[in-house]
């Protein structure tokens, strides 16, 4: 009994300097949220989100952070199953490249946009010759929360797709399906769970992103940049309305995330 | 004929895994294809399945060169080594699978998964998921789903290895009366000699990546093509070849004058089957034909035993039988009639290690 007791002790003493750590870890992140919703007592908060510059804001983020998902979904899964079932000389690179953007500072993602698709440079300004803006405007908000949150997508998809055994798809295969009805019919929806994960969390990231919309794109206002010119304006206090928008969708998304996002364990032995 | 593997050969890289695979399967044949693991089986299959393109070599269904064709338009059904059940869709959503692009109506569709789903006893589970089915019946569903399409070819590659052995046994009877009931051409790829035996019209037995002998199996196991058949369809020991006029070999002799009358030296082999080898008790007036030597050990085996002799001639000699008086140590002779006997030609070997 004695030792029974002693043990437990040791096993409770050894975690204790982790326990300690991680702890002040998990306050040091709890602190700012209870900080910034006690501020919304002193805010009028749907007032302030009932102003016509707060509505453009909400409606030009949730306009722009779909197209965003929606282009990147439609690039990146298939992208993503290419990288899954093939190996070429190259894939590490490309590999390296798709997820670079994730490490990359926003700013810098940024203006390396605006050294591709600036008004003066050739792209932007055949762009510019046949009506299109590349910066300045939805597309360029568009551009920019791609470059930065597609990785989400092509990264997850992957880890989905790599998850399928490829046995399933030969078995698809000799049972009459192309390559193509083999996609849709077996690996799409194995890897239904991490997709949706991948997607969800694109457009978390499209939503939230600053710094380089802010760079290709100042104007239009999204919620980011608008919480930007209102904290210059008006200080903290102006900046919580949407603030708190945001960290509702950003709730949202990982309400979904934790919901759908596993990755499926596929063949069963 | 329904399938013709001409000529196959395959490398990975610089490894050459297939070499000149040449076979035949005639309409409602069942052929084994058997071999010791990594001797090329799986990789064949694949390949008249079309999963894998083989470096050179063609393949005919029904006459028709399908070398060139994806695996969707080739009419073969396969059911592989591990289960590969869709585990997104229920057990009888598995069967109907290959139903749509085989060109059948919606109505023909349910009724032909009723009818296979009974075929394999499992009516029952027509709504189930497949994660809930137990071993053997996951390779069941597999193989109604395989067979519902109504493939010109069924392949099956090691369906049951993974199984434990009750199963095993229970699942072979069950794919040998399938097979019965449907007449459908099946190659049957495994390792286990005594499912090929059981299950197979003919054999074609690979070792090395290349063809070691075709034939019935009661045939192929009685006159061996080859020392590797020899071996790896049942059991088998090789006797020494000296010299004819050798003391105490006068066996080799006897045996090669029944063989035409050549002369007993080397570039022969002579193997034989440890049942057909007759321990002689030391009472016993000497035999016309012996082999003596020193009893290395005894082992038990339970429905007999086998004694392992280290020859005065050189090499040792495994023998079966039912009763011994022998210790290890002890000296011993044995016997064989000289028609079982097993000969051959010492070829410039490519079929890998004899024993």
């Amino acid at each position: 009994m004695s030792t029974h007791t002693r043990t437990t002790w040791i096993a409770r003493s050894t975690l204790l300097v982790p326990a300690l750590l991680g702890g002040l870890l998990l306050v040091y992140v709890a602190v700012p949220f209870v900080a910034f919703l006690a501020r919304t007592g002193t805010a009028d908060v749907l007032a302030r989100l009932a102003e016509p510059q707060a509505q453009v804001a909400v409606r030009n983020s949730l306009l722009t952070a779909t197209t965003s998902t929606i282009v990147a979904t439609v690039l990146g899964v298939p992208l993503a199953y290419v990288l899954a079932r093939r190996s070429f000389p190259g894939k590490r690179l490309l590999e390296g490249l798709i997820i670079l953007p994730l490490v990359l500072p926003p700013v810098v993602a940024g203006a390396m946009l605006l050294t591709a698709f600036g008004r003066f440079t050739p792209i932007g300004s055949i762009a510019y010759a046949v009506g299109i803006e590349l910066t300045g405007s939805f597309i360029g908000i568009v551009l920019a929360q791609t470059f930065v949150a597609a990785p989400f997508v092509v990264v997850t998809a992957r880890a989905g797709f790599g998850a399928i055994d490829d046995r399933l798809e030969r078995a698809s295969r000799s049972l009459g399906y192309s390559a193509l009805g083999t996609f849709r019919h077996v690996a799409l929806p194995l890897a239904r769970g991490a997709i949706l994960a991948g997607v969800t969390l694109t457009f978390a990231r499209a939503m939230g992103e600053f710094g380089a919309t802010y760079m290709v794109a100042s104007n239009p206002r999204t919620m980011p940049t608008r919480i930007w010119v209102d904290f210059i304006n008006g200080g903290i206090d102006a900046v919580v309305p949407v603030g708190l928008a945001l960290l509702a969708v950003t709730l949202a998304v990982l309400a979904v995330v934790q919901r759908v996002g596993r990755v499926p364990t596929v063949i069963e032995r | 004929m329904t399938l013709e593997v001409v000529d196959l050969t395959h490398r990975y890289g610089d490894e050459l895994v297939l070499e000149d695979i040449s076979f035949e399967v005639e309409t409602g044949e069942i052929i084994g294809l058997l071999g010791p693991s990594g001797c090329g089986k799986t990789t064949t299959v694949q390949a008249i399945a079309g999963h894998v393109n083989p470096t050179a070599g063609r393949i005919h269904l029904r006459g028709e060169d399908i070398t060139a064709d994806p695996p969707e338009r080739r009419d073969i059904g396969v059911v592989f080594q591990e289960p590969t059940l869709f585990p997104h869709m229920t057990v009888g959503e598995n069967v109907a699978y290959g139903l749509r692009p085989a060109g059948f109506d919606p109505d023909e569709r349910a009724a032909t998964v009723d009818r296979y789903l009974e075929l394999v006893s499992l009516s029952e589970q027509r709504e189930a998921m497949p994660a809930a089915l137990s071993g053997g019946q996951k390779r069941r569903v597999e193989l109604a789903r395989a067979l519902a399409p109504q493939p010109d070819v069924l392949l099956l590659d090691e369906p049951l290895s993974a199984l434990d052995r009750g199963l095993r046994d229970q699942l072979r009877e069950e794919i040998a009366r399938i097979q019965r009931e449907t007449g459908v051409t099946t190659l049957y790829v495994t390792h286990d000699q005594e499912t090929a035996m059981a299950l197979s019209d003919r054999l074609v037995v690979m070792a090395d990546g290349a063809i070691a002998g075709v034939g019935e199996p009661r045939k192929l196991y009685e006159s061996p093509s080859t020392p590797f058949v020899a071996s790896f369809l049942g059991r088998s020991t090789r006797l020494p070849l000296t010299p004819p006029g050798d003391p105490g070999l006068t066996l080799e002799s006897r045996a090669l004058a029944g063989d035409g009358g050549t002369p007993a030296d080397t570039g022969r082999i002579c193997l034989a089957r440890p049942s057909n080898l007759t321990l002689l008790d030391s009472e016993q007036p000497k035999a016309e034909y012996t082999l003596a030597g020193v009893v290395e050990r005894v082992t038990d085996l339970g429905t007999r035993y086998e004694v392992v002799l280290t020859l005065d001639a050189g090499g040792k000699l495994t023998v079966e039988t039912q009763r011994v008086q022998l210790e290890s140590g002890d000296r011993a002779r044995c016997t064989i009639d000289g028609t079982d006997l097993l000969l051959f030609e010492e070829l410039p070997e490519r079929v890998g290690p004899v024993y």
